[in-house]
């Protein structure tokens, strides 16, 4: 005799997404990707193209170990370093009753806005006996540690104390909970931090070729400059992905697939402060001493060689630059946005196998460095485009493969902000697909999208080694202008630039502080 | 009033056929709720007639226009439909004035005197115009989902469980309102629910759903009172199941011989009688005893407005003590170990015995 | 939905776009003297301003690097708009000439340069030339302990004590130079020698600001950085001094920079008129005149006064024909240098 259970069932069906998505949205998406991931086919073919065993033979050259030594331990080195610091500075500035915390949060940010190439200029000019790894290891530290800071420091403050209050009603103790607890959920934080720290290492070109490090940018630049269309350089750059590769595959790994789950909405209760007592004076010094280095070193080396008496600035030659560098960061701005929206509304249907491998491409395709991009397009450009040779066009197109994850993660959450139930909402009330986009995802997402482009215009006004192998001969930017000046040691004349490329790229402080996820 | 007719209505998504022939007729004015748990459908077909969803055989026709045939589907926003989501989704970047006017006729978007009489008409304060959706509660919200949709003064609403994420205070109120709302407007309404109250207490017709197709179709009383099946019956409303033996027009249950609703049965069959037909009195051979069988109260869930009893039957001959539920108000509630009389009233379902799947549960 | 909107903001990205770049090169005036050059902008503006002011000629110079521009002209092939090629060093030069793109130069052009300054083939004019030095700083290292031949440097007693700027065309320009004159196997056990014992620098500058700045003791480059800087601040090198090696030594290589007109030039004749003003005498005097330090290549022209007379640097006699870049490169990467 039994009975059974009423009416009361489970929740409603899940949210279906809109309509699948149309051709052109599909062809548009796949377009973007392919173009995304084409520097990697171009360079392997020319690789390869050289012939198998030639090929071979670049890699196992002893050059080659040695530019692999420099590389990986460059990376490791600065990435468990960068990891540390932004952990630390986190945790003091989240976590502890450190004064004017709202201070310290945007001075640590602020180095962000100081391209990697002119803090190593400041530091170089001031003194140039820093060369070797750990010149390298030192500024390329004080230049990325905000990668790891802004997502740790996000994620502390979205935890809830339940989770510690629970732990230590289960008897551990404070600095057990923070290693137990805490630690744990920031794993995919401070991952994703140190997964971008690696990569722009990888691509950083500008401050090892200032301190004479030789890595595998440096070397490919190197070829390029020497004998430009050889294999050697493509088979390095291959080198170059697979470490690219490597490393987002083992970022992938570490962070796993475990979730936290948190059952129960609610507000989430910040956790009390703790306090620092006499560690107090210690942290505010450590973090004193940082922000110094970080950014007080840049500002005052800018500072001094722009005062210095006899630095010959040629104020035409400047604004010539300035105007190349915001036209071109202009049309590269609309460009990536433009591409990144056919990307993002596929990605915002249902998930698919297609869609997944859409978005592991992208993913993919982020990891490229500047060098192989630039290296791959000309390589195309010479071979088989070659219209577009020694064209700004080929160059934006470079800008746009190099930023579209930004823009694509930008455009994304922007979108997420119109889900599709508001648009059935508005053709239930009579409005046509076209109006209801116009009436209502537009001003939704508009601020969203207007980061975006952005990001991307702070990102393309100080990016370097893309532009030095791509840009027309007559063109400068504010980049190659500073690398001219700086590469004859000529500090007073590359001042200005480096100034202008800063005042350029400060407000992505203030935008990246308001984001809360970290794209750069 | 317009009437809504689909008829032969099968849908998929992918590969998986959801909706398989379906039909059903809303007379013009009235109120058809399709009840169903979740995944039988139910949302499809009204995204089907919404013109969200395209169907892959069949006809819809609101009025006398054909909005969705085979090989063509009329654009939802030419449907002159109300859609009332379960999120009720609200623009957040406009007041509730601009959603209220949003799809109005730029003239009369502006018009304070048409908002102020659908915000009436939703029971809501004028003074609400001005805020913006976060700051209302979200029966508000629903409730300035509804009048933005019945602007237009829209021949059809379609409702998409849009009580389901409201606290279970404000359901009631709401749904009242929505109620009142829709008939002052003369709407012909379709709502879609997996909650039998709201299904129940809200449409002139309920159709059951299950796996794609209509199983019963009628009046509330007529679906809740005789169900088609044993499933359905379940969906309805809580049961308490008994084996009894079929004689004719009656059944032979260890409460008595009670009158079956529907067909005639023999042979072995589950009885399902409902806990507020079970009738609780004092204990047989006390005075005023009108029960059939004596047996001891188990529990009580007090649950102030009413009380569910758990009583104990005398073990029979072959299987355990059987447990049957009573609902009587709270005021009449027994103790725990308290001597019963149990008995039935009124006639009772009958079903052909099937086997027992489920452990034995509380209702709740 | 919004995928109707798609192709029209596409649209206008690109016409955006378009309108964007085309303003950023400013395109060439196909009715112009068009002049790829990798020589320094000082004496190439020097150049075309006396020609313009006495030919009327108009003239637009498209700037870069020996080995960028030199490639761009290859891979342009017979659509490049260049008309003229001028060059820092000659392999650039040479990599032009192999692809068969030069046409040959006017004899008149020829015979007013000095023959050891032209390759023999007339396929190119050599319009100024620069001598390898070895700049010292005096207080780390003294006149006596000095190498006397450039090989000398790959020793192993000279680890550590000198800088050179190797990515670069100037360098690869010496190398070839020694490739020429030693042959494959000393040339590669010479740069063996390099990687292992001496500093790499970015380029000239650097390395004679490295050891003006006490860094390195000694560096190898071309003359005309020190010259330059002495007739300016002396700020990166007033603690150094030169060393000129002479005796025909690997050391003492004078690099030529190189003139050509291309065979697919539209403006042929004024191309060709272009090189003959720049190797006259008035063109080479113009070398003096722009204090750009290098030498005259033009028969008994003189060079600025205050450097040493070119005969009286005992250089090696090389056809600058026989300068081979990409084997150069080849062993350069062989060695792990690049």
């Amino acid at each position: 005799m039994t009975t059974t259970t009423p009416g009361r069932l489970a929740g409603p069906a899940p949210r279906r997404h809109p309509s699948p998505a149309g051709g052109a949205l599909v062809l548009a998406a796949v377009l973007v990707t392919a173009v995304s991931v084409l520097p990697i086919v171009v360079v392997l073919v020319n690789a390869l193209g050289q012939g198998w065993s030639e090929a071979v033979a670049d890699v196992v050259r002893p050059r080659v170990w040695e530019l692999l030594r420099n590389t990986v331990s460059l990376v490791v080195v600065s990435t468990s370093a960068c990891a540390v610091l932004g952990v630390t500075c986190a945790w003091l500035v989240e976590r502890t009753g450190l004064p004017g915390a709202g201070w310290w949060r945007v001075l640590l940010v602020a180095p962000l806005a100081v391209p990697a190439f002119v803090n190593a200029y400041a530091w170089v000019s001031l003194r140039p006996a820093m060369t070797g790894l750990g010149g390298a290891v030192l500024i390329t530290t004080l230049s990325y540690y905000p990668l790891v800071f802004l997502p740790v420091s996000a994620a502390l403050r979205g935890l809830d104390r339940s989770w510690e209050d629970t732990a230590r009603s289960l008897g551990l103790g404070r600095w057990r909970t923070f290693a137990r607890i805490v630690l744990p959920q920031l794993r995919p934080a401070v991952l994703g931090g140190c997964l971008l720290v690696a990569l722009h290492l990888l691509a950083e070109f500008g401050v090892l070729a200032m301190l004479q490090f030789p890595t595998f940018t440096t070397a490919i630049l190197d070829q390029y400059e020497a004998a430009f269309d050889t294999g050697t350089g493509s088979v390095l750059a291959l080198v170059l992905v697979a470490l690219c590769v490597a490393v987002l595959t083992i970022e992938h790994v570490w962070r796993g697939r475990r979730g936290h789950a948190r059952i129960g909405a609610g507000v989430i209760r910040r956790p009390e402060p703790a306090t620092l007592g006499r560690w107090l004076v210690p942290g505010v010094s450590a973090l004193a001493v940082l922000v110094v280095l970080a950014l007080g070193v840049p500002v005052y080396s800018l500072g001094h060689w722009l005062t210095t008496p006899g630095a010959t600035v040629d104020g035409s030659a400047l604004a010539a630059a300035l105007g190349s560098t915001i036209g071109l960061a202009l049309a590269a701005a609309a460009v990536t946005c433009v591409a990144a929206f056919p990307v993002a509304l596929l990605l915002r249907q249902r998930q698919s196998a297609f869609t997944t491998s859409i978005e592991r491409l992208c993913y993919l395709a982020s990891s490229l460095p500047g060098v192989v991009v630039g290296l791959a397009l000309v390589l195309l450009a010479i071979r088989w485009v070659t219209g577009l040779y020694q064209s700004a066009t080929l160059l934006v197109i470079a800008y746009a493969i190099l930023f579209l994850p930004r823009a694509l993660v930008a455009i994304r959450t922007a979108l997420a902000q119109a889900p599709g139930a508001l648009l059935e909402s508005a053709r239930a009330l009579g409005d046509s697909p076209a109006r209801a986009v116009v009436r209502v995802v537009v001003p939704l997402a508009l601020p969203g999208i207007l980061a975006g482009l952005a990001l991307v215009f702070m990102a393309t006004t100080t990016e370097l080694t893309a532009t030095l192998l791509l840009a027309p001969t007559g063109t400068q930017t504010l980049a190659t202008g500073f690398w001219a000046a700086s590469s004859s040691l000529d500090y007073g004349a590359a001042a200005p630039y480096a100034v202008a490329m800063v005042l350029l790229s400060a407000p992505m402080t203030w935008l990246l502080l308001r984001q809360r996820t970290v794209i750069a | 009033m317009t009437r809504l007719v689909v008829t032969g209505v099968s849908a998929s998504y992918g590969s998986t056929q959801v909706l398989h022939d379906v039909g059903l007729t809303v007379e013009g004015g009235s109120t058809t709720a399709i009840l169903g748990a979740s995944g039988c459908g139910k949302t499809t077909l009204l995204r089907v007639v919404a013109g969200f969803h395209a169907a892959d055989a069949g006809e819809v026709r609101i009025g006398d226009r054909t909005v969705a045939g085979p090989g063509f589907a009329m654009p939802p926003e030419r449907r002159g439909i109300g859609y009332l989501s379960q999120e009720g989704n609200l623009f957040p970047h406009l007041t509730v004035a601009g959603n209220i006017g949003f799809g109005l006729p730029r003239a009369e978007r502006r018009d304070r005197a048409r908002t102020a009489e659908l915000l009436e008409l939703v029971g809501l304060p004028v003074a609400l115009a001005d805020r913006r959706p976060e700051q209302l509660s979200g029966g508000q919200q629903q409730r300035v989902a509804l009048a933005r949709a019945l602007a237009r003064r829209p021949e059809l609403v379609l409702l998409d469980e849009p009580f389901g994420s409201l606290d279970a205070g404000l359901r009631s109120t709401t749904r009242r309102a929505v109620a009142d709302a829709l008939s002052a407007a003369g709407a012909t309404v379709l709502l879609v629910t997996h909650d039998q109250d709201e299904a129940l207490s809200f449409a002139d017709q309920v159709a059951i759903m299950r796996d794609g197709r209509f199983v019963q179709v009628g009046a509330p009383k007529e679906v809740y009172s005789t169900p088609v099946d044993r499933a359905t019956a379940g969906v309805l409303g809580e049961l308490v199941i008994l084996p009894g033996h079929g004689d004719g027009d009656h059944v032979i249950t260890i409460l008595g011989r009670l009158p079956v609703a529907g067909a005639d049965v023999t042979g072995a069959v589950d009885v399902a009688v409902r806990p507020e037909q079970v009738l609780i009195g004092p204990a047989v051979g006390a005075v005023g005893s009108v029960g059939a069988v004596d047996a001891v109260v188990d529990a009580v869930d007090y649950f102030g407005h009413d009380a569910l009893v758990r009583i104990v039957l005398p073990a029979g001959p072959e299987g355990p003590a059987p447990v049957v539920f009573s609902r009587v108000v709270g005021d009449d509630a027994p103790t725990p170990g308290q001597l019963v009389g149990v008995s039935v009233r009124g006639p009772v379902q009958a079903f052909p015995h099937t086997v027992v799947l489920l452990a034995p549960t509380d209702p709740t | 939905m919004i995928r109707r909107l798609v192709p029209a903001v596409l649209a206008v990205a690109a016409l955006t776009a378009g309108c964007g770049s085309s303003d950023e090169a400013p395109p060439l005036d196909p009715d112009k003297l068009t002049i790829y050059s990798a020589q320094h902008k000082n004496l190439v503006d020097a150049w075309v301003k006396g020609f313009t002011d006495e030919t009327g000629v108009q003239v637009q110079v498209r700037q870069g690097t020996d080995s960028s521009m030199g490639n761009q002209i290859v891979a342009e092939g017979s659509r490049s708009p260049a008309d003229v090629f001028l060059t820092e060093n000659s392999p650039a030069i040479t990599v032009v000439q192999d692809a068969d793109l030069l046409a040959p130069v006017d004899q008149t052009t020829l015979d007013q340069v000095d023959p050891a300054f032209r390759p023999s083939n007339g396929l190119w004019s050599g319009i100024a030339a620069r001598s390898t030095v070895l700049v010292y700083n005096p207080s780390l290292v003294s006149e006596a302990d000095l190498p006397a031949s450039m090989m000398d440097l790959a020793q192993p007693e000279y680890a550590g004590k000198w800088g050179a700027a190797p990515a670069g065309a100037d360098f690869q320009a010496i190398v070839a130079g020694m490739l020429e004159m030693k042959g494959e196997a000393a040339t590669s056990a010479w740069l063996d020698g390099l990687k292992k014992n001496a500093k790499v620098y970015q380029n000239n500058i650097a390395t004679m600001k490295a050891v003006n700045a006490g860094q390195v003791p000694m560096g190898i480059m071309y003359h005309y950085y020190w010259y330059r800087d002495q007739a300016l601040t002396k700020d990166g090198s007033k603690n150094t001094k030169l060393h000129y090696f002479k005796n025909e030594d690997v050391g003492a290589f004078v690099s030529v920079s190189g003139g050509g007109v291309l065979k697919s030039s539209k403006h042929a004749a004024d191309a060709q008129k272009f090189l003959a003003w720049i190797t006259s005498p008035k063109g080479q005097a113009a070398i003096a005149a722009s204090k750009s330090m290098e030498y005259a290549v033009g028969k008994d022209q003189p060079s600025d006064p205050a450097l040493p007379p070119l005969a009286s640097l005992e250089a090696p006699a090389i056809d600058p024909f026989t300068l081979d870049g990409p084997a150069v490169i080849e062993l350069m990467t062989q060695a792990g240098i690049i």
